[in-house]
């Protein structure tokens, strides 16, 4: 099992079968004497290349679906796969190997090492990976060609997340996990790093999952799920992508 | 309860191990200070009790013979309370069952009634039956040596004839407290004791009667004008009598090896626990500083309620007066306990009567008062900076921390390093003072083992040179009365003595100018081979020229230079004054001493070509036999074996040093652990965000826990060379406050001494690491990347 994920990169199928495939997941926090229900039966499956967004308020169980998708998180019942791989029995090694080869997160908060400039922010993930972008060209795709060697405290905070996004994506991740990206960025800063994630999905092919309570941006994902009280309450395609730059909110 | 203090509770509670980590560190002052208080406390108190009760003299003389109606003249001198004569003899004792060589000293006591001064104080059995003239009583720590009880019989050889002694009771005196010999450090009960007789019987049984050889006498008041002007004239007096020079209390042998003691004691009560007590308060600023820092917003908070800047400031300095007050309460218990346990093991070499517990109050106060007041300083200055921001902006997370490349790497060091150890270095650069006291407070474990375990290895170098060196001797025999030196063919004519050297030794007074000193001067021959002058780097000097070599110690004391010419007043009949040539000073570790060629001392003393004693080489085999016919010599005074002496040094050492040494790797470990675990949980706190971080991205809990541990190895391998160079400094500075003329230590460090210090901080280090390892095993992953800081 350990080894399906390992390798579940290599093999690409001709017909895209789904890259994650849930099955009634389900996911309770319990929080002292109180069981929460985060996630309640959710079926669902990502496919290669695709952009999706998945729009929820908050308690929805947004946050818990992507934790589960990235690894961070095992589903209370229910199975997840991603390819041949079994996330929901995966062990700590197994998730953690899992999320240093395939998966590419972005926050909230950006989460950048304060001490590392933004090149190092990125090498970070470059040194440890296999068969990485350079930190430089990582960077200049999301458009910080000339800030390589600013520390993060030195950043606007659209720029510290675009760091985090050259840094979700320099390691060629299979799939990028965007939690809430431009929640804490102001409207124009929020639609350049929207861009920046358009660019890479485009660019590279990167399966992109956002998650966000922001309605306005489901218009550039190929696919919007809403969720809300831990189910699935809708699931649409869009015929048409907005481009990130024509976003308003 | 109010819901800030609640608040306070729980916060403690939630960083309960790093209270009690610096509640550790703040214990260990103050219990050494309470230890260290307590045993000087109560050594003087009970020392100054058991000298009133037992009535202890201000001033003691010998002399050869004195007649009795002399008695009247000195109790005559102005300021005289009181006068006890007595006879006290050297003999060499013979106890059933006992081969190696005893020696003893006997003391009369008065026919009648308790004397006036230096009254023993009975421990078991009864007084002396005047009548019955082989009745004695012995010294509480011999007759423990030899397991002695009521009843039993011992021989006192006196005159080569064996004087039966029947003991009745077993008793301690204050001028014995601590019991020694003639030439030695440490009392040694098994080979040295102190008996007492009645006067009439002692005198007749030494010739002595109708008079005596000892004196002791009280003042009316012991001022140094009236002490100094009493000891002139009673040397006046004693002086046609052989009179010895009289001595103050101060120098009389037992009170002043203890005055010793307890200056030391005094001493040690001070430096080290403001160590302790610096270093918690370091830890308590670094460690309220960041508790501060992750309650900025709860702090905005308390200040948009209504909260005063005063009442939030009292706040946090409440929550270091809650450690220090923890840390007061461990301390003051354990430093109790260590103080009796010192006190039991000072009662087995200094002996009293009586113990009175006297731990002041006052020096307690006062070390959790300085410890208060150092705490509150440290605890204002970490809330000062949050409390003076208004609370609108303190309600917005603080802007992140600025960074810079490292100076290290700015040196190029920069392409070699992966990431995670640039973090390490800029985390540490970030912030300089912190690391560099931390650096400082890790030093000082460090240190503090250097400084416990160099003592043992001065004191190793120190038996060595003496017992290696300087005495050669397998033993040395004393005469009573100088003899002639033919004596020496005597001795070498026994079986079983391989080499006989002469010595020969007599009390003088020392003068230039005016000051003034009094020792012996001890006579060698040129070529001696078995007690040797050996000069700092161990070389024997030659004493080829006439004239004195002193100790250099002495020398200062007396403030001459080779060259200079001293009085020399030789303390025999008449007390003749002669003037000799200062030819050289040597740096000798035991003792204050003056040496003479033995040729060119006897042309000073103008006598007969005499020795007062021999040094001698001996087959083992032939040992036993050998001390039995030394015994058996009637102008033999006493017999010393250098391994009994020497075996009987070592484990005094090893009683007091080992004690000492477990105290002291103790406080190292509390020191080391206090400052390496606060400063790894600190570090875990403020980076626990990032390591989080860089989990989700796919780093192993190996990587991330060696980033925090990289931080803690840097801090702790570079504090030991510091910590090294603290202890030899500080070793240094203990040995010369320890410089008296009993000894002088010499600074040496064994490299393993170097070792363990290190070992025991890497030691505390690894338990350290182990433990906030297991915290960051449970890092919540998702937790962190919800919030912001």
């Amino acid at each position: 099992m350990h080894a399906a994920i390992a390798t579940g990169a290599a093999g690409k199928p001709a017909r895209p079968a789904p890259v994650f495939a849930m099955k009634g997941v389900t996911k309770v926090y319990v929080m002292g004497e109180v069981e929460v229900y985060a996630l309640r039966g959710v079926d669902l499956e990502l496919h290669e290349g695709e952009f999706t967004v998945l729009l929820g308020p908050s308690g929805s169980g947004k946050s818990t679906l992507l934790n589960i998708l990235g690894g961070l998180d095992r589903p209370t019942a229910g199975r997840v796969t991603y390819r041949e791989g079994d996330l929901s029995e995966a062990g700590e090694r197994a998730l953690t190997r899992y999320r240093r080869r395939h998966v590419g997160f972005v926050f909230q908060f950006y989460n950048l090492i304060p001490s590392l400039t933004a090149r190092e922010n990125v090498a970070l993930v470059t040194e440890i990976a296999g068969d990485p972008l350079a930190p430089e060209d990582a960077l200049a795709l999301v458009g910080l060609k000339y800030r390589l060697d600013h520390f993060p405290s030195q950043m606007s905070g659209g720029e510290q997340q675009r760091v985090a996004i050259a840094r979700a994506i320099a390691k060629r991740p299979d799939v990028l996990l965007c939690d809430e990206p431009t929640g804490a960025l102001d409207i124009s800063t929020g639609i350049a790093v929207l861009g920046a994630l358009e660019r890479v999905n485009s660019e590279l092919g990167t399966t992109t999952a956002v998650i966000t309570h922001n309605a306005a941006i489901s218009g550039m994902a190929d696919r919007v799920i809403s969720l809300a009280d831990g189910q699935i309450t809708s699931d649409v395609r869009n015929a048409t992508k907005q481009p990130a730059a024509t976003i308003e909110w | 309860m109010r819901a800030l203090d609640r608040k306070l509770l729980r916060d403690l509670w939630n960083v309960r191990s790093q209270v009690l980590a610096i509640a550790l560190v703040v214990s260990s002052g103050i219990a050494l200070l309470v230890m260290a208080q307590g045993v000087f406390g109560s050594l003087e108190t009970t020392r100054d009790a058991y000298y009133t009760r037992y009535a202890f003299a201000d001033v003691f003389a010998g002399a050869k013979r004195v007649p009795n109606w002399v008695e009247e003249r000195i109790a005559a001198i102005p300021g005289v309370r009181q006068v006890q004569t007595r006879v006290v003899v050297s003999v060499s004792l013979d106890v059933p069952g006992v081969t190696d060589p005893v020696n003893g000293r006997l003391i009369s006591l008065p026919d009648r009634g308790r004397p006036a001064l230096n009254d023993v104080a009975l421990r078991r059995g009864r007084f002396l039956d005047p009548d019955r003239a082989e009745e004695a009583l012995v010294g509480e720590r011999f007759a423990e040596a030899h397991g002695l009880d009521l009843g039993d019989r011992l021989f006192a050889v006196i005159n080569g004839r064996r004087q039966p002694l029947e003991i009745v009771g077993v008793a301690l005196s204050p001028e014995f407290v601590y019991g020694i010999g003639p030439g030695e450090l440490v009392p040694d009960p098994k080979h040295f004791g102190f008996l007492w007789m009645t006067r009439r019987h002692l005198a007749t049984a030494f010739e002595m009667e109708g008079g005596f050889n000892d004196v002791a006498l009280t003042l009316a008041d012991r001022s140094p004008s009236l002490e100094r002007a009493a000891i002139v004239e009673l040397d006046a007096i004693l002086d046609p009598y052989g009179g010895l020079g009289a001595i103050p209390r101060a120098d009389q042998t037992s009170n002043w090896y203890l005055q010793n003691e307890l200056t030391q004691l005094e001493n040690m009560g001070l430096l080290v626990p403001l160590i302790f007590i610096a270093v918690a308060t370091f830890l308590l600023n670094v460690v309220l500083r960041r508790t501060v820092a992750v309650q900025r917003e709860q702090i905005a908070a308390l200040k948009a309620l209504g909260y005063s800047n005063l009442r939030l400031g009292v706040h946090y300095v409440q929550w270091a007066v809650v450690v220090v007050a923890l840390g007061a309460l461990l301390g003051i218990g354990a430093g109790l306990l260590l103080a009796e346990a010192m006190l039991g093991l000072y009662m087995e070499y200094f002996r009293f009567p009586l113990l009175i517990y006297n731990v002041s109050a006052s020096s307690i106060l006062i070390a959790v008062g300085v410890s208060l007041v150092a705490a509150t300083v440290g605890a204002l200055g970490a809330v000062r900076s949050v409390v003076s921001l208004p609370p609108a902006e303190a309600m917005r997370p603080a802007a992140p921390e600025t960074f810079r490349v490292s100076l290290f790497e700015r040196l190029g060091a920069r392409r070699w390093l992966s990431q995670p150890a640039r973090m390490v270095l800029r985390n540490l650069s970030r912030r300089p003072v912190r690391a560099g006291l931390s650096i400082v407070g890790i030093a000082f474990a460090g240190a503090i083992m250097v400084v416990g375990s160099a003592m043992m290895d001065s004191m190793d170098e120190l038996l060595e040179v003496q017992f290696n060196i300087i005495q050669r001797q397998d033993l040395s025999v004393s005469f009573f009365e100088p003899v002639e030196r033919s004596a020496v063919h005597e001795l070498a004519a026994l079986s079983g003595v391989l080499q006989v050297e002469p010595t020969n030794g007599i009390a003088a007074r020392l003068r230039s100018g005016h000051l003034q000193k009094q020792t012996a001067i001890q006579a060698l021959a040129p070529d001696a081979r078995l007690q040797r002058v050996v000069d700092v780097d161990y070389r024997a000097i030659r004493l080829d020229r006439p004239g004195l070599v002193l100790s250099t110690l002495l020398a200062e004391q007396l403030r001459v230079e080779p060259g200079d010419t001293l009085m020399v007043e030789i303390m025999e009949d008449g007390r003749p004054v002669r003037e000799v040539v200062l030819t050289d000073t040597v740096d000798d570790l035991l003792g204050v001493t003056a040496y003479m060629e033995q040729e060119s001392l006897r042309r000073l003393v103008r006598r007969d070509d005499t020795i007062s004693g021999a040094m001698l080489k001996i087959d083992s085999l032939a040992e036993e036999r050998l001390f039995g016919l030394l015994k058996a010599m009637p102008a033999v005074a006493g017999v010393t074996l250098r391994s009994a002496a020497l075996e009987n040094i070592q484990t005094y050492m090893l009683d007091n040093m080992s004690m000492m040494m477990s105290v002291n790797l103790l406080f190292a470990v509390i020191i080391a652990f206090g400052v390496i675990y606060n400063t790894a949980r600190i570090s875990l706190s403020e980076t626990s965000r990032e390591l989080a971080s860089l989990r989700v991205i796919g780093f192993t809990r190996g990587e991330i826990s060696s980033i925090l541990l990289g931080e803690l190895g840097i801090l702790t391998v570079a504090s030991i060379p510091l910590g090294l160079l603290l202890g030899y400094g500080m070793i240094a500075a203990v040995m010369s406050a320890f410089e008296s003329e009993l000894f002088r230590l010499p600074v040496v460090v064994d490299p393993n001494t170097f070792l363990v210090s290190a070992a025991t901080v890497l030691g505390s280090m690894a338990v350290s690491a182990w433990t906030v390892r297991r915290k960051l095993h449970d890092l919540d992953l998702v937790a962190v990347l919800k919030t912001r800081e």
